[in-house]
């Protein structure tokens, strides 16, 4: 039987695939969004997935240490391969993606900040709350920039916006998927935290610094970022006490 | 106490070379640069991914051993981190700056990293000197997991200085030196133990909100200057997990 927070994880992860759908048709009606408001954002959201994926990562490595480095190992050479792929298909062109190629690579990101989500759910619904917050505002951002895409692309704002959640969907099925293994193989869940922080991990480092720096420099940049991570460490704190 | 004989130490004389043996193992993290000879800026980026990576792990373990000590503590360690190398970064862009033969822009980013690195060394002093005044098994295991937690910072000093030029064996010595630090406040801190176990976290934070922002303000924007954010990604991911797991194990 699956614990009472899975509805719960339902419905977050929906709301974070909801917000891609709303960014894009934003994207797609206003293509030129200000830089330095898209970078911003990307630098919070880049803190908040670095402070909870130490803590997911951390509490991973308290039960198996392994298991849980061996995870994130695999979660991290998997998207890098996956942006190999990319990259071949589309001539090495990966920071300017064609529409086609940013939503099989929303697609496959989403699938790995689900189980992220679905990780951090299991191992305390405030740490739940928080990372799928987190992804909420980042796939509004991400959203918008993969609307004004897919709007260069012909789509109308409501195709646009259609295209950005359906490529969101793998992140409501990873979530629940890992939420559902941990519950019945409580075993895997270092296997299930370290994947996850790998998944975050590189999503920040192949694309939400390097988006951030060109839009707000690096002072801004790394204040920000600590700024975020420093929040979530304040609120992770209770979160950690509160986990099983 | 002091030595009753030729061949009885002072337990003082102990903590000194016990804390001189964790500083000098730092320079072993210049070994693994003696093979790589040349320099391109590629390899130069790959080696501040993998300091950035390095780096990132060991601020998450020393918040994480801060907060064991006092996380308020930690947190206002960070702050004062943080804005001592805002401060630095701000008076050295203002001057011309040089570390041996390096000079510029390269010079300015070892400098820090090196300012950064000495001063967390503090920190590690005051463990080993602590954990002396402890008792003979934690001292022995504070001591060896300081030692080898210095390793792998000496590889993220190496790998900074060896992506502007610097010879291994100038990457060994600014290791070194880095962690001189430690034998110089292990002393003091075993014989006045109880104030400078309150001092710990504070400076646990400190070297961790220091190094967090080298990290972002730095090494990644050096890094993505000269190799694409994938491999980067890859690098630093991996190191900043490894670094983690190195951590847990000790």
């Amino acid at each position: 039987m699956l614990p009472s927070s899975a509805p719960l994880l339902g419905l977050l992860s929906l709301l974070a695939v909801g917000a891609a759908g709303a960014g894009s048709a934003a994207g797609a009606r206003r293509p030129g969004l200000p830089g330095p408001l898209l970078g911003w954002a990307g630098a919070s959201a880049a803190g908040l997935m670095l402070g909870v994926g130490y803590a997911v990562l951390s509490a991973g490595l308290e039960r198996a240490p392994t298991a849980a480095a061996l995870a994130s190992a695999a979660g991290v050479a998997t998207l890098h391969l996956v942006a190999g792929l990319r990259a071949r298909r589309s001539g090495g062109a990966v920071d300017a993606p064609s529409a086609g190629g940013a939503l099989v690579a929303t697609a496959v990101h989403s699938a790995a900040e689900g189980i992220a989500i679905g990780g951090a759910m299991a191992l305390g619904a405030p740490f739940g709350v928080l990372l799928a917050a987190t992804l909420t505002l980042h796939n509004v951002s991400e959203g918008a920039l993969l609307g004004a895409a897919l709007r260069a692309d012909g789509r109308t704002p409501g195709s646009a916006a259609a295209a950005a959640t359906l490529a969101r969907t793998p992140q409501v099925a990873a979530a629940l998927a890992a939420f559902t293994l941990v519950a019945w193989r409580p075993e895997a869940l270092p296997w299930v935290l370290g994947a996850g922080f790998g998944g975050l991990v590189y999503l920040v480092f192949a694309e939400l610094l390097p988006e951030s720096y060109q839009a707000i420099g690096r002072t801004g940049l790394a204040l920000a970022v600590i700024a975020a991570a420093a929040i979530v460490a304040l609120l992770g704190g209770s979160a950690r006490a509160a986990a099983p | 106490m002091s030595g009753i004989d030729g061949l009885t130490r002072s337990p003082a004389t102990t903590v000194f070379l016990s804390a001189l043996v964790t500083a000098l193992a730092t320079g072993l993290g210049a070994l693994p640069f003696a093979f790589a000879r040349d320099v391109s800026p590629r390899v130069a980026a790959a080696s501040n991914a993998v300091a950035a990576g390095l780096m990132l792990g060991a601020s998450f373990g020393l918040l994480a051993e801060g907060e064991r000590h006092g996380g308020g503590a930690t947190f206002v360690g960070a702050v004062a981190g943080l804005a001592l190398v805002l401060a630095t970064q701000r008076l050295l862009g203002e001057h011309a700056v040089g570390v041996g033969t390096l000079r510029g822009a390269g010079a300015r980013r070892v400098l820090l990293v090196l300012v950064v690195m000495t001063v967390h060394s503090f920190a590690e002093g005051v463990a080993v000197g602590v954990s002396f005044g402890s008792g003979g098994a934690l001292a022995a295991a504070i001591t060896i997991a300081i030692a080898v937690h210095n390793v792998p910072e000496g590889v993220a000093i190496s790998a900074v200085l060896r992506s502007q030029g610097a010879s291994v064996a100038a990457c060994a010595g600014w290791s070194v030196f880095s962690s001189l630090p430690q034998p110089l406040m292990a002393v003091p801190a075993f014989l006045f133990v109880e104030r400078f176990a309150a001092v710990l976290p504070y400076g646990l934070g400190f070297a961790a909100g220091a190094m967090v922002y080298l990290v972002l303000a730095e090494l990644l924007p050096e890094a993505y200057e000269h190799e694409g954010s994938p491999r980067i990604a890859l690098l630093t991911g991996l190191t900043t997990a490894a670094m983690l797991w190195f951590q847990q194990q000790l």
